[in-house]
């Protein structure tokens, strides 16, 4: 693990980050970049803007100051759809909990994606158990999310995060609710996964043992990324 | 930990008076509820205190100077509390999450599970005496200015309905939380026979038997006692074609709601189609709630436009009428209005309910947003929530409706078929897809990020 930006020819590029939520200014000038098929932990205590960050960097918030690019597109200009179909289709977002629609099957779930791509239903769904499959939870693909284990829920969300083959997967806090072991069982498969399909990860994290399985972690410290070890 | 009741109501009425924007929504729609049923209890009741027929009322072309008529009108305000109390049932769920988290706060405090349940019960009954002495505050100057002398038993039906109506609000809150546990550590859990859903069907039900009570006895005792023994016949038919319909309505609507939803799921080809039959095939009773008052004002509606369209026919040819055509007029018009105000409350409810399931939902659904999910796929599939059971019932209801005007013309023998009667289930599904589009700012807002950082 080092510390730093990678700046050969990053992926995906956040300069100068502000973004503040009533008085509260979560991000105060972050700088962050993001390599192809690189996984990248952000830590940083509570408050200090980590949740933020993967928002503006993902195009779920627009921030105030500062510019995001992926690709060598800048997203600041981008209206809403696009972004949309950008999450959609290039991106994966993986909350700890809540990205799974509750009263569909984990099959469902995972095909929806493709579904919304226009992928015919049974295809969506042969694709989706294959997915499943690959992070162990195909035999609860008939399940909904409130019948699995928070484990097993959590896999099925990887799963569908890289159903559509994005280039980035945005995962925040992913064992934030659950157990060690079930920790290192998600973490394994994302990582295994990832590095498999070549997918650049930005790993939102407090926990050390989870930001350990990065290739590169930055702190962020009271909005801004600052050296690790170094107390801003 | 031990607590009087009066320790019990301080704590709810501390409870209610610090809730927050979305409890209060809930509170200000459970007393308008609570306000109306009263006022419709209220105006029934003082029409019921009248004794024989040797008054005089200036309203209503005379209708309410005769004794039969004035039984109708009292069982129409009665059965217009049955489109009250399914508003009065979605009301009481807005803001059910913060409420959960309320409870679970007063378990870890010690208290025990008996006390949680009368303390939230206290909280409707509270509620609802805000909207009942609201409406008895109105109520008694009107009363005392149409009225020289309002006999004493007037002013005893107004006080009973007053008390009863706050009454009723918390015994049917503590019913609803029966089998509600409460943890101290935040999660709350149902106890019981394992079929959820289906105890707010019951409910329904069981508050209709009130209703129907209420309206048998109005019905038995405001009528013209001189025609013998078979004046039980028609409030009798009434009570249990009431209950039947109730009943047939609530079971129609889940059993509708779980079929759609069920043959859908399996063949849905798009996202939004496919989210919308899942939500029914989960919870069914959830969407029955608010359709099975929506059934029986379109049954109602339905059958009543055919008969109108009947009599009104009738009226036109007969020569020898034993009163002004207005008086029969008055009296039709009267009723559309009734039916109006009906599905208005009905169509209120519904918008209610569709904004409640919205707003539980909403750190899920703006996690959907963040995932990818184009919002107008969450818009179609909200709207779809409310078409897609609410066609074949409405269908079912409209030809129920159309079968009791087609059987009054058979009885009449006025051989008119009043088709025009089907363009009441056609307007009641419009006014519910408008209903539910009602809720979808509410959607747009739910979706915005900003929801992604609360819990």
């Amino acid at each position: 693990m080092s510390n730093g930006d990678n700046t050969a020819g990053p992926l995906l590029a956040g300069r100068g980050l502000v973004k503040a939520y009533g008085r509260t200014e979560a991000l105060r000038g972050a700088d962050v970049a993001l390599s192809a098929g690189e996984i990248l932990a952000v830590t940083g205590a509570s408050g200090s803007g980590k949740s933020t960050l993967m928002h503006c960097l993902s195009g779920i918030v627009r921030p105030d100051a500062g510019s995001v690019t992926y690709a060598g597109r800048q997203l600041e200009g981008l209206p809403e759809k696009e972004l949309s179909e950008l999450r959609r289709t290039r991106f994966g977002v993986v909350f700890q909990f809540g990205q799974l629609i509750p009263e569909l099957t984990a099959v469902d779930n995972v095909a929806l994606p493709l579904m919304l791509a226009g992928t015919d239903r049974t295809e969506s769904r042969s694709t989706a158990g294959e997915w499943l499959e690959r992070f162990g939870v195909r035999a609860q693909g008939e399940l909904r999310p409130g019948e699995m284990s928070g484990g097993q829920a959590q896999r099925a969300a990887l799963a569908r995060a890289l159903v559509t083959g994005p280039e980035v997967v945005f995962a925040d806090e992913p064992t934030g609710a659950l157990d060690s072991l079930a920790s290192e069982q998600v973490m394994t498969a994302l990582v295994h996964t990832a590095r498999e399909a070549g997918t650049a990860v930005l790993l939102i994290t407090h926990d050390a043992q989870v930001a350990a399985y990065a290739d590169r972690e930055v702190q962020l410290r009271d909005g801004v990324v600052a050296p690790l070890g170094v107390t801003a | 930990m031990t607590t009087s009741l009066g320790a019990d109501l301080r704590l709810a009425w501390q409870l209610t008076r610090g809730s927050d924007r979305r409890e209060w929504w809930r509170i200000a729609l459970t007393a308008t509820g609570a306000a109306l049923a009263t006022g419709f209890a209220l105006t029934a009741g003082a029409l019921a205190s009248l004794r024989g027929d040797h008054y005089t009322v200036s309203f209503a072309a005379g209708l309410l100077s005769e004794p039969g008529t004035r039984s109708g009108v009292i069982l129409a305000l009665l059965l217009l509390l049955v489109p009250v109390l399914g508003f009065l049932g979605q009301c009481t769920r807005i803001g059910a999450v913060h409420r959960d988290r309320r409870l679970a706060g007063l378990r870890l405090t010690g208290a025990t599970p008996g006390q949680v349940r009368r303390i939230a019960a206290l909280e409707t009954g509270l509620t609802c005496l805000l909207g009942s002495a609201a409406a008895t505050v109105v109520s008694v100057p009107v009363l005392a200015a149409v009225w020289e002398r309002p006999t004493v038993l007037t002013w005893v039906v107004l006080a009973l309905v007053a008390v009863a109506v706050p009454v009723l609000g918390a015994t049917a809150g503590a019913l609803a939380l029966r089998r509600v546990v409460a943890s101290p550590l935040g999660w709350v859990r149902r106890v019981g026979p394992a079929r959820p859903g289906r105890g707010p069907g019951r409910l329904f039900l069981l508050s209709l038997l009130p209703v129907a009570g209420a309206a048998l006895l109005a019905a038995t005792t405001t009528s013209d006692t001189t025609r013998g023994p078979g004046q039980w016949h028609t409030p009798m038919a009434v009570f249990g074609g009431l209950l039947a319909v109730g009943a047939g309505s609530v079971w129609l609507s889940g059993a509708t709601c779980r079929v759609v939803g069920r043959r859908l799921a399996v063949r849905a080809r798009s996202a939004a189609t496919l989210i919308a039959a899942e939500r029914l095939r989960d919870d069914p009773w959830a969407a029955a709630r608010a359709h099975a008052a929506v059934l029986l004002v379109t049954v109602a509606g339905t059958g009543f436009m055919g008969v109108r369209h009947i009599m009104v026919d009738g009226l036109r040819r007969d020569e020898q009428l034993g009163e002004s055509v207005s008086y029969y007029t008055t009296g039709l018009n009267l009723t559309a209005a009734a039916i109006a105000v009906g599905l208005l409350i009905t169509l209120s409810a519904l918008a209610v309910g569709t904004a409640e399931s919205i707003a539980t939902r909403r750190r899920g659904l703006a996690a959907q947003v963040a995932a990818g999910v184009p919002r107008a796929v969450l818009n179609r599939a909200l709207l779809l929530e409310t078409a897609l059971p609410l066609a074949p019932s409405l269908l079912v209801a409209g030809v129920g409706g159309l079968t009791v005007g087609a059987g009054y013309s058979t009885v009449t023998g006025a051989d008119v078929l009043p088709w025009s009667a089907l363009l009441v289930p056609v307007t009641v599904y419009v006014g519910c897809l408008l209903a539910a589009a009602t809720a979808l700012p509410l959607l747009g807002r739910t979706l915005r990020p900003s929801e992604l950082r609360h819990t």
